[in-house]
């Protein structure tokens, strides 16, 4: 009865080393083209023919059903950004600070009335809330340099999706009183509707805190 | 002497009446388009944040500023809707926000030694000092001679509140108060300003000034 099994067994499975063999033999491509996410688009994947060494299939994943950015932000809209400078004390324009878009590395300088030119700036939403709770704007972060002030680090400025977006920088001057000078930073509050949707979409039923918003 | 134990009481109510007949009443003719002028600056009350520098809704307040009501709207707006909607979306948040101030211009409240018509958060209007955005000002600019009042002119406060999005939030119109998420919705629709502000606030006149 044993000797049955084992030769059963054994049959079995060289029969199914064939079939691999000649499976991964007579289609040795067609699995890995069929992986456009994975391949190079001018790169030709090498064939049997051209004296490639026949290896399986690398396992066919299907792209993630989440995006790792939103729709919006995957037609990589761009939109004109301007940025006022100001002197954080007499609330005056700065002419001539620089202004660097950090994810970018634009910089542009500013004019007489504290205004730089149009940044090229790029709608980037953070794409670890974007299964959760898409967020409604991007966020974008600038510095401004001038030379007696103190550097202004402004984070989360917001850009939405097709409309020029203006910012303003505040700038406090280097005073005989500052010892130790370090940047200064300001993060803009995200939106308040963004926040409201956020809180929503983990709210128990057991604690609901201060419960969905009602008329 | 048992008899007349009614006199005090009669006199006690005859005195009551004769007070009451000879009472002047204050009354308080309505703010109405009519007999205002428009406001031409709003007083802000900045609140502190707390020892963590974290928003307190019910912070300390630090100081009034004084802005011009134009730039106040102005600044208020791209705060509250999203400078993306639909331009109608923002223009019916514009004379949302615009007649929101108005009000409460109308109705200073005095507070631990400070006069002031709003404050700096959601108590009153979401409001960042310089934060105007192009589309919002435009959307402003659009209604900025318009005023959406009662129907007898009374300057009264529109009320708003986010609402759910993708929705026309038909109970926020049964609360007479605007979803913002329903100013876009119905402006996705094709739907004018005016048709968003008929539809969340009934019996409403818009008027120019």
């Amino acid at each position: 009865m044993s000797t049955k099994i084992h030769w059963t067994l054994r049959t079995g499975l060289t029969l199914a080393s064939i079939l691999i063999t000649s499976m991964a033999l007579s289609v040795p491509s067609a699995r890995a083209d069929s992986v456009g996410w994975f391949s190079h688009p001018d790169k030709k994947s090498p064939t049997i023919a051209d004296g490639a060494i026949p290896v399986a299939a690398p396992v066919s994943i299907p792209p993630q059903e989440t995006p790792s950015a939103p729709p919006k932000e995957q037609a990589a809209k761009r939109i004109p950004l301007r940025v006022k400078v100001i002197d954080g004390r007499t609330q005056k324009p700065l002419a001539g600070a620089e202004v660097v878009l950090i994810e970018t590395g634009q910089r542009l300088t500013t004019d007489s009335q504290g205004l730089t030119g149009e940044f090229n700036a790029p709608v980037i939403r953070n794409p670890k809330y974007f299964p959760l709770v898409a967020e409604l704007h991007g966020q974008l972060g600038l510095i401004a340099y001038k030379n007696g002030y103190r550097d202004s680090v402004h984070l989360g400025v917001r850009i939405n999706d097709g409309v020029p977006a203006n910012t303003t920088i505040w700038m406090y001057k280097i005073g005989p009183l500052d010892r130790r000078i370090e940047p200064v930073l300001y993060q803009v509050p995200y939106h308040r509707l963004w926040l409201i949707e956020l809180t929503q979409r983990f709210r128990s039923k057991t604690q609901p805190g201060e419960g969905p918003q009602r008329p | 002497m048992k008899r007349y134990h009614w006199v005090p009481g009669v006199a006690a109510v005859m005195a009551m009446a004769f007070v009451s007949l000879t009472q002047t009443k204050t009354v308080q003719a309505a703010a109405t388009l009519d007999n205002t002028a428009p406001p031409t600056i709003v007083r802000v009350a900045i609140r502190e944040n707390n020892p963590s520098g974290e928003p307190d809704p019910r912070g300390r307040i630090v100081w009034v500023q004084t802005v011009p009501f134009d730039e106040y709207c102005k600044d208020v707006l791209p705060n509250e809707w999203i400078p993306s909607w639909k331009p109608d979306a923002l223009k019916a948040g514009a004379m949302a926000v615009k007649m929101f101030a108005w009000y409460h211009h109308l109705h200073p409240i005095t507070m631990d030694g400070f006069t002031y018509d709003v404050d700096n958060t959601v108590n009153f209007q979401t409001f960042r000092y310089l934060s105007n955005q192009p589309e919002c000002d435009a959307a402003y600019n659009a209604v900025k001679n318009l005023a959406y009042v009662d129907n007898n002119g009374a300057i009264i406060e529109l009320n708003y509140r986010a609402g759910t999005p993708n929705d026309p939030n038909w109970q926020y119109r049964n609360a007479q108060k605007m979803a913002q998420w329903g100013s876009e919705y119905w402006a996705e629709k094709g739907r004018t300003y005016e048709q968003i502000l008929q539809f969340y606030y009934l019996n409403r006149l818009l008027r120019g000034y």
